[in-house]
């Protein structure tokens, strides 16, 4: 029979999907996974016990195993050497590159798994090219745009139950098995952050370093806190507030000038300066290990849950792209990724560098 | 197979006792302060647990006092000293938190203390203990056998050096009832801790053993139960079976202490055949038997754990927090073991019910583990 080992996190995912496997007759176990040391406002210890309730409850054994060397060293750094030039990293994605698709999955076939699952709302399918990635059912929680580092090893190695149900399926069937979790809140934000304030995590790894908020034409309108606390396209928590201006708009981030320590806002969100309609990306990563034969008709998501936007790629190299897009689009931000798909079918993408105009 | 080889975290309940236990819960229900006849009942189980315990352990029935752990036995002493004009207190790096963190947590209350190191081996000099004594040392607290790597503390001379300074002397025994002759240990502690579940009987209970004359305050107050030093309803059924589990481990601590010994020795050898390069801690000539801490080098001790697990072998790293990871063991660290060591180590405990089988298949299973 084939052993499955399920990454359990301790929410309603990840169990549902546990449960899955074992109705469907696999031979599964489970894996707590600590990515991150302890402190006081991390909910690990929380979110083991309902590993273990669910465990228990489905009936299969929970392993623990600590990672949190390889996250800070791996996806923590890079994390915090991305918000120290300015840039809007997606730690995330680089989890599941570096920690759960290569430490985890490594880990999990020394224990004898043939194959590892999570609960990621995404679909792997098997064609004559190899595996693919395909968005889940669920348009609404799609998460394939944080899958795009994968590569065909992994792909062939992993399981995602959660494919083709929705979420409000996934509570019904936890509630029905009687899951502890079957009701527990969803977890948001960055997974190491959890509840805490954004702002107060940031600060104790990097200095702040305040400066002005200014108008395109270099008027200064307001102070910010330090660049790296926002994001481009944002629009609250400036402290400016509309009817500052001619308009009665709010006013949004458009641009960050690192070296005047300047952040750049315009008013309303219309406004020329937060559209583009070109990017250039890099650390390309194709799935099925080739570029796509089609470069023009193809979808790109610059960030997690935008809708596809049409879009011509150029090879600038074999690691880097050039991508316009027929519509200019808002807030393209640098660290952020940007993920090429065929319909459902999910090419590969890379880290947005810059962005144009042209 | 079935391999439980983690007594040393806790063992399981000893079949005669499981029986009384069944056997008393529905009928003795009474509280002892009630003075009718379901309560009468109740107490002359209590005392009865008492006097059980007391001829176990050779003190009177006065100086057996019921608590609900061994933690709370430790917090029972170390909380006294408050109280106390002198608020020195004098233990070692490897005690258990039980008393190392409840220090801790005494500190804004004006305790100071000051811990002995141990050597590599986990000993701790006697005379490191002499020497730091000041004028208001009150009380001197050092375990009886170390619950991670077994080495038994020189406790006669540390109890010497005790007496002759006029300092109350503490002992954490919990590691101890059942794999050590308890009787002449006792006579050398004013104050001694111990946990039900250690020795087979039941979780949440446990008793401090206070020689008299000592006078101690109460740490949890209330209905003046236990010579007004614990309040709280007694956990009758918790205390007679823990006093039955502990005279059963007494008893039969030359049967148990041979095979424990046994094992120990036949997984050594093993061990050390399979991995020449083995690390085993703790001091091999005061040890508490069936107590094996050692590091494969280079090996993640969680990993291997978890493959035992798979196994269906339930061994434990020195040190867990609560979420099942392991964690470098500070006791370890106060060793002077280095880091990758530390977490490469895995303890395995044997009990009273271990087979010689089951080291074998242990072995055999490492073999296959490690690929040897």
């Amino acid at each position: 029979m084939k052993k499955i080992i399920v990454g359990l996190s301790g929410g309603v995912d990840s169990a549902v999907a546990a449960f899955l496997l074992k109705d469907a007759g696999y031979h599964v176990e489970a894996i707590f996974m600590k990515n991150w040391n302890e402190d006081d406002d991390c909910p690990a210890e929380e979110d083991y016990k309902d590993a273990l309730m669910v465990a228990e409850t489905i009936g299969i054994p929970l392993h623990s195993v600590n990672f949190s060397k390889e996250y800070w060293d791996k996806v923590f750094k890079t994390f915090l050497d991305e918000y120290k030039i300015g840039r809007t990293p997606n730690p995330d994605i680089l989890c599941n590159k570096e920690i759960k698709f290569k430490a985890f999955l490594d880990y999990c076939l020394d224990l004898g798994a043939d194959q590892i699952a999570t609960g990621h709302y995404a679909k792997i399918a098997q064609s004559s090219h190899g595996f693919e990635l395909h968005k889940g059912d669920d348009g609404n929680k799609d998460q394939s745009y944080f899958l795009y580092t994968l590569n065909q090893n992994a792909l062939s190695k992993s399981i995602f139950p959660l494919a083709s149900l929705e979420k409000s399926e996934i509570r019904a069937i936890a509630k029905e098995q009687k899951l502890p979790v079957y009701n527990k809140k969803d977890s948001t934000g960055i997974c190491f952050i959890g509840e805490r304030d954004f702002k107060t995590f940031l600060k104790t790894y990097l200095p702040a370093n305040p400066g002005s908020i200014v108008k395109p034409d270099g008027t200064i309108i307001g102070k910010h806190d330090g660049l790296m606390y926002y994001t481009l396209g944002q629009r609250q928590g400036l402290g400016i507030g509309g009817g500052y201006g001619d308009l009665d708009e709010p006013w949004y981030v458009s641009d960050k000038a690192m070296g005047r320590n300047e952040l750049i806002a315009v008013q309303g969100n219309n406004h020329p300066d937060l559209y583009h309609s070109s990017l250039t990306a890099s650390h390309i990563h194709w799935i099925s290990g080739n570029p796509p034969e089609n470069e023009t008709a193809i979808g790109a998501k610059i960030r997690y849950r935008s809708s596809d936007a049409k879009c011509v790629l150029e090879h600038v190299s074999k690691t880097e792209v050039k991508v316009t897009f027929n519509q200019p689009q808002f807030a393209i931000a640098p660290g952020q990724s940007v993920v090429f798909y065929d319909g459902t079918l999910c090419l590969g993408g890379g880290i947005i560098d810059t962005r144009s105009h042209d | 197979m079935n391999c439980y080889f983690d007594h040393s975290a806790t063992t399981p309940v000893d079949a005669a006792v499981i029986e009384w236990i069944n056997q008393s819960q529905p009928t003795v229900y009474g509280n002892p302060s009630s003075s009718h006849a379901i309560g009468r009942k109740g107490k002359h189980i209590l005392e009865t647990a008492r006097f059980q315990l007391a001829g176990s352990l050779g003190c009177s029935t006065k100086e057996i006092i019921f608590t609900g752990s061994g933690t709370e036995a430790n917090n029972l002493v170390l909380n006294h000293v408050i109280s106390q004009e002198k608020k020195h207190i004098i233990t070692s790096s490897i005690e258990h938190p039980a008393i190392l963190k409840t220090l801790t947590h005494l500190k804004p209350f004006g305790i100071t203390c000051t811990v002995i190191p141990v050597n590599k081996y986990g000993s701790v000099n006697p005379l490191d203990i002499e020497k730091a004594i000041q004028p208001n040392t009150s009380l001197i607290s050092i375990m009886t056998a170390n619950n991670e790597i077994g080495t038994v503390q020189p406790i006669e001379a540390i109890s010497s050096i005790a007496k002759n300074n006029q300092i109350l002397f503490h002992s954490d025994g919990v590691q101890a009832l059942g794999k050590i002759p308890i009787q002449a240990l006792v006579t050398h502690c004013d104050l001694m801790s111990f946990s039900s579940h250690k020795f087979y009987g039941p979780k949440g209970v446990g008793f401090l053993v206070k020689k008299e004359p000592v006078k101690l305050n109460p740490f949890i107050v209330g209905g003046g139960q236990e010579s007004n030093l614990r309040g709280g309803t007694e956990n009758i059924i918790g205390i007679g079976a823990m006093a039955l589990a502990a005279e059963k481990a007494i008893h039969s601590f030359d049967k148990t202490f041979n095979l424990l010994k046994d094992l120990e020795l036949l997984c050594i050898r093993g061990l050390r055949k399979i991995i020449p390069d083995v690390v085993i801690h703790g001091n091999m000539d005061a040890h508490i038997p069936g107590l094996i801490s050692f590091a494969i080098p280079n090996i993640d001790n969680q990993k291997l754990l978890t493959q035992l697990d798979q196994a269906n072998i339930y061994a434990s790293s020195g040190s867990a927090c609560h979420s099942g990871i392991s964690t470098p063991s500070d006791v370890l660290i106060a060793l002077g073991i280095d880091e990758s060591t530390n977490l490469s180590t895995i303890r395995i405990s044997f009990g009273k019910d271990n087979t010689f089988d089951q080291v074998h298949y242990f072995l055999d299973t490492l073999k296959t583990i490690l690929q040897i």
